[in-house]
């Protein structure tokens, strides 16, 4: 997710300055992420120092300056709006690891692991049907189109721990013992 | 709340290993409870619905339902017990073809010796498909039944709704739809059992997810519904790593 091409965007509809890109950057991805206006400032330099935007007039009320988009920025985010997601798959999750570390340490605790681990995704299940409906009751179908995603990743990650749990573990996968 | 349902050491033998067996099974369910029952197929989630509704009989253990042991009524009486404390609703509607939606929805109020036509008109406009009363069957769609068959299991004011897959054979909107209107027959007090392999719409409604595998509760989760700031739920990532994320308070919790 990139706060670059999230500037570049909302730039897109009209000249904005720091404050206003922060508050609907944050209003865009629905309190999902909460950005530090001294970041934004950055991301406005160097987009500048790169010529994809410029500031428009004289610093205004307490010294704020408007940035518009340029030619060259409208290019940029373009191209990055039409190129598909290609890279690695992401496993942030430290589930991932601790799966390999608990095959290979085989302590028999393996089961209570998955089990402890489904729980926690039924709670975030729960957390992400609330976040949804409150979503479409805000008329926000955008936000609510993106919780729908995290809510199928996460039955995925369900359906993960069932199939794990019905197989009959040993160390015998993890090589370099 | 107080306790509605109780099985005590259920065990379900089926002659020829068919699948769907019970082992030694005990739980409880309050009154007011919406409980999902999840687990892959033959796991014996359906079962322990069907013996609740006590439309199958334990080989051994006990079930009660609003302190009555199921084990102690004969044919007539459990026929009674359905007819007057258990409402159900099935995959696959079983809507009576040759009846219009308003006969379907009366008949257990028949059975009882009611009328309840008003009641049953009342039902089918709450459930929003007024218009389908004189409809038969065959003219409805999937949603349209499943709706039918819903305010047929409603129509004598059961003490407890169970619903086996309810949604299975609907679209996605429309299995949402019905889940909808089983969470809003929840928020007005109903006591409601689902078996479901869905677990985003079982975790919609649902505080109190059972997982049943190979006869065996293997998890009871008790999940919690408090209001949550959505940066506690989803966390955006940023691929620059200068960039903050979430607010630093949430993640030192």
């Amino acid at each position: 997710m990139s706060l670059k091409y999230g500037v570049l965007g909302l730039l897109k509809g009209e000249p904005l300055h720091g404050y206003e890109v922060k508050n609907r950057f944050e209003a865009m991805l629905g309190g999902t992420w909460e950005v530090n206006i001294g970041q934004i400032y950055t991301t406005l330099q160097r987009l500048e120092r790169d010529g994809l935007v410029r500031p428009v007039g004289k610093r205004g009320d307490r010294g704020k300056l408007l940035y518009e988009l340029l030619p060259e920025g409208k290019k940029a985010l373009d191209q990055w709006l039409a190129e598909p997601d290609s890279g690695p798959q992401q496993l942030h999750e430290d589930i991932y690891v601790k799966l390999l570390l608990a095959t290979r340490i085989a302590n028999g605790d393996l089961q209570q692991m998955l089990a402890r681990q489904k729980r926690a995704f039924l709670q975030r299940l729960r957390d992400l049907n609330r976040l949804e409906e409150r979503a479409r009751r805000d008329g926000r179908i955008d936000l609510a189109r993106l919780v729908r995603g995290a809510l199928l990743h996460t039955e995925a990650d369900l359906k993960w721990m069932d199939e794990l749990s019905s197989e009959h573990f040993g160390t015998e996968g993890a090589a370099g013992e | 709340m107080s306790e509605l349902v109780r099985l005590t050491d259920v065990t379900k033998v089926y002659q020829g290993g068919i699948t769907g067996a019970l082992n030694g099974v005990s739980v409880t369910v309050e009154k007011g409870e919406f409980t999902a029952i999840m687990g892959p197929s033959g796991s014996g989630k359906s079962t322990m619905l069907n013996l609740v509704a006590g439309l199958d009989r334990p080989s051994s253990g006990t079930i009660t339902v609003g302190g009555t042991d199921l084990s102690k009524l004969g044919e007539a009486g459990l026929a009674r017990f359905r007819r007057d404390h258990i409402g159900f609703v099935f995959q696959f509607f079983y809507l009576l073809p040759n009846l219009t939606a308003l006969e379907n929805v009366l008949i257990p109020a028949q059975l009882k010796g009611n009328t309840a036509t008003g009641r049953g008109r009342e039902l089918l406009e709450q459930l929003g498909i007024p218009e389908v009363a004189d409809k038969y069957p065959a003219r409805l769609s999937g949603g349209q039944q499943q709706r039918v068959a819903i305010a047929r299991a409603l129509i004598n004011n059961p003490t407890l709704l169970l619903a086996d897959e309810p949604t299975g054979a609907l679209d996605t909107h429309s299995g949402e739809q019905v889940m909808e209107l089983l969470g809003g027959l929840h928020r007005n007090g109903q006591t409601i059992l689902l078996v479901t392999h869905d677990a985003k719409l079982a975790t919609r409604n649902a505080a109190r997810v059972i997982s049943v595998m190979d006869g065996k509760i293997v998890d009871d989760a008790r999940l919690e519904s408090p209001e949550k700031a959505p940066s506690e739920v989803i966390r955006m990532r940023s691929e620059d790593p200068t960039a903050l994320g979430p607010r630093k308070a949430q993640e030192t919790k």
